[in-house]
């Protein structure tokens, strides 16, 4: 009864870790009207409703043409949830309006977010997903240890389940359910051992060892670099780390390698040439252009997508771009 | 990398049809169906041969679809006629049962069933038609699946509407089914497997108990002499029923082939009909009567609404009669009480006296034969005869202290299972619900009102109407592998909110309760919780009802400690 729920009947919320979720590049369902609409992640997790925790990182309020909205991100054990209260969610602004000033004025606080897997493809044909928040709340230290332990428990069962379904005969869901794949990820695995291929969970393990022993009051960082660097490689058009934006040279390097990708050189230019007004829109125009990138509509799109979708810089006044 | 060599039978195929077609060129259109489409070559083949007779210059076969009459795309059976033979309609598959026929010669397995139009709209009215399956799409039309069904005709028969789906028809599975479809099997299947299944099977299993009954025919066209009972073999048990007779005695082993699997209620059953091969079996090594007897007896946890020929044994804890008029006007009298064990608490209704006197309880009765009703989540053990049941000299486990008696269950397997009172279960709050506070309940129906109006059609007060206020929390529950929604009634609000009613309405009042709900979010949100109570659970969900609401009190060290060691992560 936990796969295929029917219509009608509410999709529980997956406990997952940031990794796993901003890895995932797997659409399925939302074909019929009442469809849900899920991203399957490579542990066959089918996730519509999700439940997320971890420190608070990024928070602003953006004025859009349909009204305030607000993007934010929690950080957990494997990286960052990006997640976003939409215009149409009103009924959230005024506590939002009130995070904010929190937020701006120096405080940082665990959340428990509830809500919605959401996806789209970047102009580049890459795949993004972040959640659209339909509840919250603060919490302490004990109730995000909670979550680290339940989330670690989900993700070693996927794990698991995962090696089980990579013994069966076929990917087809009774030979998964012969393979004592547990009910509720048939359906989900058979569809990411299609899409995704032979691979091995163990970096995915790290983020399990590491929440473990947080939750348990050992916040060491163990093989961090692993996990770290292959967190943020993964999705290095979605997010700038810190190393990045501290040391321009070495962001320099890794972007002229990856070659000319029109939104890493405008994030490198800002990141670069911001100073602590930030860098005016003029001005990122014109060192494009240096760097051969003359197509100005192009540009702008390029930075509106790093700042309403991917949160990577804000315009704290109008023409006017920093790095978050 | 695609190579040659694999598209080798394809390529041939193409080359019989186009003899002047050049190879690499075919291999190359493989390979991009392959790489780009994502089209085994196979599949590809009739599009690749076109293709290439088409570059040819030579007469490409009109192509299926313009010789086909126009595609008639419609939602409800009730816009179909029986001339449509084009038809596109989503549908959700009721029942499909698969048998061999002789078609033409030669021996085809199709199917029929029942399929119900309007499948998305949540208790809408749906139009129930039966299907013929022609083209073997057993894979895809398995019961409780929404569908959609393209290409397939509409068949009249003596004014009776029905659908073909054709072996050209498609069939695309737009929500699927939990449930599997076996062919009809002629070797036997375990009676566990037995319980998931649909279609037909075939078993060998022992009578555990049957009992002859008339029943009306639903037509009014008179009466009906049919045989009722249970079968078992080492994995489980399963209720039958025989249309004819059936005259073979309880204990007799016997192989029963291709019996039809029904459903009533959620609780399978096999169906014995003519074409049922019955016949006595030898196998010495079987279960005997008594070992099955022994393990047939279920405990309250297991009980299914409509589950029939029950053995139980329970703990009578409250023993009551009331006496009513009956249709016929007849003085009748109902016994009832209240029972435990180990596994739970249920009701227990009598249509006859039984020796049980309220002075003695708590007593221990075993129950054979009985039938469960479930009645709001508590499952009613329905005794008809007095030999049904029989009071036991003592109670087979320490007397169970009725008032709190609640049994620690997981959250998912209360979930997954039937309705059951007596519970207690863990899971996160990941929503409070609109419709919690202060709420305005019709006074006639009782029901909560919305926007100052009774929204029930059945209550005769519907529309605007005085409410009277009352107290209740709608929560949902959620483990991150089921969910489902718990109430707290006004009692149990009030003991775990710590507040009087008139409390919350002195909080709610300056801004509608929105104050109240936002502080309840915040602290509740996330957190886990432990309740007691009963689960009512059908084919829509769960809905779960707390007497009592707590947070939860598991040790963090010893929840990561077992996560570690089920799963073997340590640093």
């Amino acid at each position: 009864m936990i796969t295929n729920q029917p219509r009608g009947r509410r999709q529980t919320a997956i406990r997952l870790f940031a990794r796993e979720f901003y890895e995932s590049s797997l659409p399925d369902g939302g074909q019929g009207e009442y469809d849900p609409r899920f991203v399957v992640t490579k542990l066959g997790a089918k996730v519509n409703r999700m439940y997320v925790a971890g420190v608070i990182e990024r928070l602003e309020k953006r004025d859009t043409e349909r009204g305030p909205m607000f993007s934010g991100a929690v950080r957990d054990p494997t990286g960052l949830h990006l997640w976003s209260v939409g215009s149409f969610r009103p009924e959230l602004h005024i506590e939002m309006e009130e995070l904010v000033a929190k937020f701006e004025g120096g405080d940082r606080f665990l959340m428990a977010c509830i809500g919605k897997s959401n996806h789209y493809t970047t102009e580049d044909g890459g795949f993004r997903c972040r959640m659209q928040m339909e509840d919250y709340a603060i919490i302490d230290r004990d109730t995000y240890a909670g979550w680290l332990v339940e989330t670690a428990d989900h993700t070693m069962r996927r794990i698991d389940a995962l090696g089980k379904a990579q013994s069966a005969e076929s990917t087809d869901a009774n030979s998964l359910r012969d393979a004592g794949v547990p009910k509720d990820l048939i359906d989900g695995l058979g569809l990411a051992m299609n899409h995704y291929g032979e691979w091995d969970p163990e970096g995915y393990k790290v983020g399990v060892l590491q929440a473990l022993s947080a939750a348990e009051g050992r916040v060491v960082s163990f093989e961090e670099h692993e996990a770290h660097d292959a967190s943020e490689a993964d999705s290095a058009n979605d997010s700038v780390s810190e190393s990045q934006i501290e040391e321009p040279t070495t962001a320099t390097e890794a972007v002229t390698s990856s070659g000319g990708d029109l939104e890493s050189t405008v994030l490198e230019i800002i990141s670069q040439h911001a100073g602590a007004e930030g860098i005016d829109y003029d001005s990122i125009m014109k060192h494009c252009a240096q760097r051969g990138f003359t197509d100005e509509d192009a540009i702008e799109d390029t930075i509106y997508g790093l700042r309403d979708d991917k949160c990577e810089i804000m315009e704290p006044r109008f023409g006017w771009f920093k790095p978050m | 990398m695609s190579t040659p060599e694999e598209f080798e039978n394809e390529v041939r195929a193409v080359k019989e049809a186009v003899p002047e077609a050049d190879e690499a060129e075919i291999v190359k259109e493989f390979t991009r169906y392959k790489e780009e489409f994502l089209v085994p070559p196979k599949h590809a083949l009739r599009s690749v041969i076109e293709h290439f007779q088409k570059e040819a210059g030579m007469e490409v076969g009109a192509p299926k679809m313009s010789t086909r009459p126009a595609a008639k795309s419609v939602e409800r059976f009730s816009a179909l006629s029986s001339d449509d033979n084009n038809v596109t309609i989503e549908v959700e598959v009721v029942t499909y049962v698969p048998r061999m026929q002789m078609v033409r010669g030669e021996e085809k397995q199709i199917a029929f069933g029942w399929i119900e139009d309007n499948p998305w709209e949540d208790g809408g009215e749906r139009t129930r038609w039966d299907f013929k399956d022609w083209g073997n799409h057993a894979e895809s039309l398995t019961p409780g699946s929404v569908v959609r069904l393209e290409g397939v005709s509409v068949n009249e028969w003596n004014g009776k509407f029905s659908l073909n789906v054709n072996q050209s028809s498609r069939v695309a599975v737009l929500r699927g089914s939990e449930r599997k479809v076996v062919p009809a099997p002629s070797e036997p299947t375990a009676i566990e497997r037995v319980l998931g299944m649909d279609g037909f099977a075939t078993v060998v299993a022992r009578v555990l108990s049957k009992r002859e009954m008339t029943v009306n025919k639903k037509d009014g066209s008179g009466t009906l002499d049919m045989v009722k009972g249970r079968l078992a073999d080492g994995t489980g048990t399963i209720g039958f029923a025989c249309f004819g007779s059936f005259d073979h005695p309880v204990g007799t082993l016997l192989r029963i082939e291709g019996a039809a699997i029904r459903r009533f209620r959620d609780n399978p059953e096999l169906n014995i009909g003519d074409r049922t091969k019955v016949e006595v079996y030898h196998d010495n090594a079987f279960a005997s009567l008594e070992d099955l007897q022994s393990s047939s007896v279920l405990q309250i946890g297991q009980l299914r609404d409509g589950s029939a020929d029950v053995s139980i044994i329970v703990q009578l804890t409250s023993w009551t009669s009331r006496s009513f008029t009956g249709q016929d006007g007849s003085e009748k009298t109902v016994w009832g009480g209240d029972a435990v064990d180990p596994s739970g608490s249920c009701r227990l209704t009598s249509w006859s006296e039984l020796p049980i006197d309220s002075d003695s309880l708590p007593v221990a009765v075993k129950l054979n034969g009985v039938r469960v009703r479930s009645w709001q989540g508590t499952p009613d053990l329905t005794v008809d005869r007095a030999d049904q049941a029989e009071i036991l000299d003592t109670i087979p486990w320490d007397a169970i202290d009725a008032t709190d008696h609640a049994v620690e269950v997981d959250f998912t397997e209360l979930l997954s299972g039937g309705s059951r009172s007596g519970v207690s279960s863990t899971a996160t709050v990941i929503s409070v619900a609109t419709g919690s506070g202060i709420i305005l309940r019709c006074p006639e129906c009782k029901r909560a009102m919305r926007d100052g109006a009774c929204m029930n059609p059945a209550c005769n007060s519907q529309g605007p109407q005085v409410g009277i206020e009352d107290l209740r929390l709608r929560l949902i529950l959620d483990d991150g592998i089921s969910n489902g929604a718990i109430i707290l009634a006004r009692a149990s609000a009030e003991e775990f909110l710590e507040m009087s009613m008139d409390d919350v309405k002195a909080a709610s009042k300056s801004d509608q309760g929105e104050s109240f709900l936002a502080d309840l979010r915040s602290k509740m949100i996330g957190r886990k919780f432990t309740f007691t109570g009963r689960a009512m659970i059908d084919g829509q969900g769960a809905l779960l009802m707390a007497d009592s609401f707590k947070p939860s009190e598991s040790d963090l060290a010893e929840t990561a400690n077992k996560v570690r060691e089920q799963w073997g992560v340590f640093a």
